[in-house]
């Protein structure tokens, strides 16, 4: 830049009763401003004869190019789902199980089910299935199941939803148990997992657990969970009753959050997500319900 | 030198309006770091409505837009027009009128947002009873200005006044047709504009806010402030006309690259990015002149801290002017909107241009209203690193955070699905929300060494030498 001092003032001046006064230089545009000025206006030219810009009495210039933002999505869109077709067609031609046994499709498949359950089903359970916190939502990554892991059972769950009914069981929740009795449940209930508990306390819960109670009528005589135990040697009903004795918790293994369940009992409770069903906006389509049950089957613990 | 007309200027508004922007600084950065925070620990709010992102955010941005920016600008514009015009302000009522009158506003913001009253139209959320109140204070600023450059005893009007001139009744417009509304009862009204026409005037507002209120306004601070305190004249009379001219004229128009890829005409979103590239040299001519103001008082950043407070904000001015009109294109603005790099893009703007050429301003006119010198250099110079190195961090951070959003947002995996989730895209910006918050709370401490240095300042100057120039 040339010496500013060259040029001269404009010789006006302002604010000279204290400091510096107020001047102007007469210096020239710079050049190279000038001219990037001038280019970013022929850009502006150029871009409006190839793009829709110019609003006329009776709809806008298109431009040369015939681009249309509208055109773009769905040129974009057509070609994804163009894509996606010949899987599409082969989901929901093949049972679960086929799908299952064909190693690309059923890539597709979870693929396809790990975007939905980040945006359907990761609020309750998680990222991958992990879990949130100890909410009542199951962790879908391991291996124990309320319902079952196989596939058809994760289809009927995703699909139809379910709902899982703990009874209060205090006197004053509505149940028929004392304080002490609730104490003692608790206790024994602890005792399954191993955690320490006062012996004597559990032994009486142990007895209202398969007496009074019939807290085994659900979870079996051993604790095990609708799915893995007995009940005088017959299966307990499906009703989703979870595993006492494995330290994984629906709702929190501390004693009082135990207490707790026992006291006032638990409603679980999974949306049924297919379309048609009675749950307004979940309605996802079978294909989709598909992909659901083979991504939620992939993730650790499918039967 | 004319002792006594320099005597008949009016500070004592403009003392009033620093001590306003001082504090509301303060204020503005502290609820922006809450926000940061509560972004970043979500859990921070409490459960509490009234402290919640979605009510204390609009707080924020008002804050620092309209509580700190507007006080700086009526400070500054009162003293630049006074003194280039060597004519004292046009009426003392009005004066009063503009302080306490944007000030009640500030007040009735400050309790209506948190309740949860707002009109819901980004930078313009305050209630219709509190868009009159600001609609007759703005009539008043503008009487008062023009009042005052109408009795000028300097045959020409320094280009200062231009800008400030701009921005007074560009703002005006803006205000009045963004908040035409239809009141229903004393706190709801309906917008008289739907949809997207609705949108497209919001944005015409919210970019021209931008434009004229953030831009042209502090153009015209430091037209005055770099020549004054560098001690040389202005670089090239004939670039602040010509940039002058095009600035006005091409900004107003690039409103519409906030809405590219919605329910707005596809002609509609061009206009708007060819117009915001044909800004940029407008935008750069301000800067060019700034800078090429110190060509041969580059020596002076060695020992002044106020001067490097301009020629940092000038940098970034340039800086946040280039990345602006960038991601008005199209395909840019596809990978950059609704990321965190817009929230980086703004707060180089914000902090790095607007605040950091006001805390100049501020530095300047202190020792000259109260007539006492500044309490302390050094900690101007404090003020000015830890400003600096705060912005840096923080618009590193919404960078990253907000290309990888982007990128997040739309990867595909082999099968055309989405890579991830939105649920993942936030657990990725988790670390950066961590160190935006850090680079907030660095700018932050950088205000409370103002304010220290300010009231230090105040507390030395007596009242005989206060008045002294009053």
């Amino acid at each position: 830049m040339a010496d500013n001092n060259t040029v001269g003032t404009t010789g006006h001046q302002w604010d000279d009763d204290e400091g510096f006064p107020l001047q102007e230089y007469n210096n020239p545009l710079p050049k190279w401003w000038l001219y990037s000025f001038w280019a970013t206006i022929l850009w502006a030219v150029v871009y409006w004869v190839l793009y829709p810009t110019w609003p006329l009495a009776d709809g806008f210039t298109k431009g040369i190019l015939g681009w249309s933002m509208h055109g773009e999505y769905q040129q974009e869109m057509d070609a994804a789902k163009a894509k996606q077709k010949v899987f599409n067609d082969q989901l929901a031609k093949l049972s679960l199980q086929e799908i299952r046994k064909d190693n690309q499709l059923w890539q597709y498949a979870i693929s396809g089910g790990k975007a939905l359950f980040g945006d359907n089903c990761a609020p309750c359970h998680g990222s991958g299935g992990v879990g949130v916190k100890a909410g009542g939502f199951p962790t879908l990554a391991d291996d124990d199941w309320l319902f079952g892991g196989d596939l058809d059972t994760i289809h009927e769950t995703v699909a139809n939803g379910r709902t899982g009914q703990m009874p209060a069981h205090l006197q004053a929740a509505g149940g028929s148990f004392s304080d002490a009795q609730v104490n003692d449940l608790t206790a024994y209930v602890l005792s399954l997992s191993g955690i320490n508990a006062d012996k004597t306390a559990a032994a009486r819960g142990d007895a209202l657990f398969h007496g009074d109670a019939a807290c085994n009528a659900c979870h079996g005589d051993k604790g095990k969970g609708s799915l893995k135990d007995t009940v005088n040697g017959q299966p307990p009903p499906p009703v989703g009753a979870p595993n006492l004795t494995d330290k994984i918790w629906l709702y929190g293994g501390d004693p009082g959050i135990v207490r707790d369940s026992i006291a006032k009992g638990r409603t679980g409770f999974m949306p049924a997500w297919a379309k048609g069903s009675k749950e307004s906006g979940r309605n996802l389509d079978p294909l989709a319900i598909k992909q659901l049950t083979l991504y939620v089957h992939s993730l650790g613990g499918g039967q | 030198m004319d002792q006594n007309l320099a005597r008949t200027y009016d500070y004592e508004v403009i003392k009033k309006f620093t001590i306003a922007a001082v504090i509301y600084a303060v204020v503005g950065f502290l609820v922006g770091v809450i926000l940061a925070l509560e972004l970043t620990f979500p859990e921070l709010n409490g459960n509490i409505p009234y402290i919640t992102f979605g009510r204390l955010r609009p707080l924020h941005t008002s804050a620092v837009i309209f509580a700190f920016g507007g006080s700086v600008l009526f400070a500054t514009s009162y003293y630049v027009v006074q003194r280039t015009c060597k004519a004292r302000l046009f009426s003392d009522f009005l004066s009063n009128l503009t302080f306490w009158g944007w000030n009640l506003v500030v007040v009735l913001v400050v309790i209506t947002y948190p309740l949860g009253l707002s009109q819901g139209k980004e930078y313009a959320e305050p209630i219709w009873p509190i868009d009159l109140l600001i609609t007759v204070v703005w009539v008043a600023y503008f009487i008062n200005y023009v009042g005052t450059l109408a009795k000028r005893k300097e045959p020409h009007i320094y280009v200062a006044n231009w800008f400030y001139l701009a921005f007074i009744i560009t703002v005006a417009m803006l205000h009045i047709v963004n908040n035409l509304a239809i009141p229903v009862n004393l706190t709801d009204s309906y917008p008289v504009f739907s949809g997207v026409q609705d949108a497209m005037i919001q944005w015409w507002y919210g970019h021209n806010a931008v434009g004229f209120f953030l831009t042209a306004a502090f153009l015209g601070l430091m037209y005055y402030f770099v020549p004054k305190q560098a001690e040389r004249p202005v670089y090239s009379y004939r670039l602040s006309i010509v940039h002058f001219w095009a600035l006005s004229f091409m900004y107003i128009w690039a409103g519409p690259h906030h809405l590219h890829y919605t329910a707005l005409p596809d002609w509609a979103s061009t206009l708007g990015a060819t117009f915001s590239i044909m800004l940029l040299l407008p935008s750069w001519g301000g800067m060019i002149n700034g800078i090429m103001t110190l060509s041969g008082a580059w020596h002076k950043l060695r020992t002044d801290p106020i001067l490097r407070f301009f020629i940092v904000s000038l940098s970034f001015y340039g800086m946040s002017t280039f990345e602006g009109p960038m991601m008005s294109i199209k395909s840019v603005n596809a990978l950059s909107h609704y990321t965190d790099w817009t929230i980086g893009h703004v707060h180089s703007g914000a902090l790095g241009w607007v605040a950091m050429v006001s805390f100049g301003a501020i530095y300047h006119m202190v020792p000259r209203l109260w007539n006492v010198p500044l309490f302390s250099t050094r900690l101007v110079n404090v003020h000015f690193w830890l400003s600096t190195i705060g912005v840096v961090i923080y618009i590193v951070a919404m960078w990253i955070s907000g290309i990888m959003q982007g990128l997040m947002w739309r990867a595909y995996d082999t099968f055309g699905n989405l890579s991830y989730s939105f649920a993942e895209t936030v657990a990725a910006m988790h670390p950066y929300y961590l160190i935006r918050s850090i680079g907030g709370v660095v700018f932050l401490a950088g205000a409370l060494v103002m304010v220290y240095n300010v009231a230090m300042t105040l507390r030395s100057a007596t009242p005989a030498t206060s008045t002294q120039a009053a």
